[in-house]
């Protein structure tokens, strides 16, 4: 489960992106964190993966306090993490297949299991055809649906995105939403950040949204129109 | 893409993942980026082969110097089994007369044998030579006078055979003393000199060879600083990171090596059939002097570990930089 207390992050030279947040998100629970640009949704996705630190309050992660880890500790709380981007972020001279088998070999999987596990992930968003090709060969919506086997293949507790919809047509963005849900059907913890709010009405979650850093809203999900 | 049939993938219970396997992994992770480190230098082939070439040769220019001294020391070597000193009589010094300093001589601690060699042994040796027969020829009478060849016992130093010469010199009757061993002495100082200059360019050259490695890794890291982002950002370590560079290091050490030792061959094989001839004039002592196998052999491998080196202490300094 995901815990925030408190927590502020003020960037170096500006002026306070996140401001005393506090909320929780439960295992097994997908939640959409909306607002403006610039509101503050990135920093908290950063600040889950230790890209960024808190200037002030904890965060705590199944328990475990992310202040309390280190440097060296940092590798190991991603291999927990699956990270979505909105630019995939894929190594473009490797192949599709090669790219979904990093954090397995990162995570030290046996290399047969790792061929398994990865054509399992490719199926599951409907790519196992494109194992062979570089990720140029594909398109946008493809593409982005390899970042998000590459982030389920390690069979993550908590899978985040940022955006992961905010380079596609509407009808792409839907199908990627709707992959998102199916992880947390099967107890995934979700948090997608989005400011496409009419997508984030139809998927009917949970939305917290932020406003210059602030916490404004949490509606749960039945009580999305 | 049904929820249900895929399940699976995400469900499975979480215990399966997590089992150890560390030295398992070790080599896995060990065993990926050799593979992919290699598979990368294969990518950019002509780039890949002008790295190594201009290792290999830093690595050639030692052996080559190692090479070219061995010969000469082997030379020297040869020429000293026939240090014999000449010592040639006053012209009128008779054949008893010279027997008996003979005699003497033999009786010497530090004399090994001592040949005569009468004026028409003498006259005999120059008319085999090319050039000469006909010149001797033209003359009336045997103008060489009695010769020895007095040879120091092999056990004698510089030292001793320089008081051999000097009592020679002394003797009556003694017109000139010829003594190979200055030459001798002269040589293997320059020999001396010689060994330091090839380690002293051996080191030099190391150094080039890390440097070039050093650089070549720099320029790898530095292009790649978005798939070392990716990689950070997906949970791998800066040993993780870093590895497939310090495997690059190591291929293009071990490659490099290999180059230069079989450029190193070449040159052994280039210089054979020049020193033979050389040798046979030396009346066939003097066979070819090859670079050991163990040198040829620890060539990459040394090459390897600068390589590594290199990497290492590159990548060790860039992606701090970049983290
Ligand atoms: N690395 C940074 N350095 C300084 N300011 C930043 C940095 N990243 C984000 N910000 C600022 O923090 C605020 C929140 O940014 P961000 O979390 O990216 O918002 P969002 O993702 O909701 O658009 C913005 O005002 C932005 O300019
Ligand atoms: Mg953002």
């Amino acid at each position: 489960m995901i815990r925030f207390d408190q927590v502020s992050k003020r960037y170096e030279g500006g002026h306070e992106a996140l401001s005393q947040l506090s909320f929780q998100v439960a295992p097994g629970e997908m939640a959409f964190v909306t607002g403006h640009s610039g509101a503050g949704k990135s920093t908290l996705l950063k600040l889950l993966g230790l890209i960024e630190r808190p200037s002030h309050g904890s965060i705590s992660l199944d328990g475990q306090s992310l202040a309390k880890i280190g440097r060296g500790g940092i590798p190991k709380l991603r291999r927990r993490i699956g990270m979505v981007f909105q630019d995939h972020r894929l190594l473009m001279d490797r192949t599709v297949f090669a790219n979904v088998e990093l954090p397995l070999v990162i995570g030290g999987v046996a290399p047969a299991e790792r061929g398994r596990r990865v054509r399992a992930a490719l199926e599951k968003v409907g790519l196992l055809a494109y194992e062979r090709q570089l990720p140029a060969t594909l398109s946008t919506g493809e593409q982005q649906r390899v970042g998000i086997a590459r982030a389920i293949v390690a069979k993550p507790t908590l899978l985040i995105a940022d955006e992961p919809t905010g380079n596609l047509d509407p009808q792409l963005a839907v199908e990627i939403m709707g992959l998102f849900a199916e992880f947390q059907q099967v107890g995934t913890t979700v948090l997608v950040a989005s400011h496409d709010l009419p997508l984030i009405k139809r998927m009917r979650k949970r939305v917290v949204v932020l406003d210059h850093g602030r916490l404004v809203a949490d509606i749960a999900a039945e009580e999305v129109l | 893409m049904s929820a249900q049939q895929e399940a699976p993938i995400v469900a499975e219970p979480r215990v399966e993942r997590s089992r150890p396997r560390p030295v398992a992994s070790w080599r896995d992770h060990h065993a990926w980026s050799a593979g992919a480190s290699l598979r990368r230098l294969m990518s950019r082939p002509v780039g890949t082969l002008l790295t190594v070439a201009v290792m290999a040769l830093a690595l050639a220019l030692p052996l080559t110097f190692y090479l070219l001294l061995g010969n000469v020391q082997k030379m020297g070597q040869a020429l000293g089994q026939n240090q014999a000193v000449s010592v040639f009589m006053q012209p009128g010094q008779t054949g008893p007369a010279v027997e008996m300093m003979a005699t003497k001589l033999r009786e010497r601690a530090d004399v090994a044998s001592v040949a005569i060699k009468s004026p028409q042994q003498g006259m005999d040796e120059l008319a085999r030579m090319q050039g000469f027969s006909g010149a001797l020829n033209t003359l009336d009478s045997n103008p060489l006078p009695y010769a020895l060849e007095v040879l120091p016992k092999p056990e004698a130093s510089a030292d001793d055979v320089a008081r051999l010469v000097t009592d020679l010199r002394a003797l009556q009757g003694v017109d000139l003393v010829q003594d190979s061993g200055t030459w001798r002495q002269r040589l293997d100082a320059l020999l001396g000199v010689g060994n330091r200059v090839v380690l002293i360019l051996a080191a030099l050259l190391a150094l080039a060879v890390l440097l070039v490695v050093g650089n070549t890794v720099r320029v790898d890291i530095a292009s790649r600083s978005e798939e070392i982002g990716v990689l950070m950002l997906i949970g791998a370590s800066g040993a993780f990171v870093r590895r497939p560079y310090l495997y690059a290091g190591i291929w293009y050490g071990l490659f490099s090596g290999l180059l230069a030792a079989g450029m190193a061959l070449l040159i052994e094989m280039a210089l054979a059939e020049p020193v033979t001839r050389l040798g046979h004039v030396y009346e066939g002592k003097l066979q070819i002097g090859m670079l050991p196998l163990w040198l040829l052999g620890a060539v990459p491998l040394a090459a390897a570990v600068l390589g590594w080196l290199g990497a290492r202490l590159v990548s060790a300094w860039q992606l701090r930089k970049a983290a």
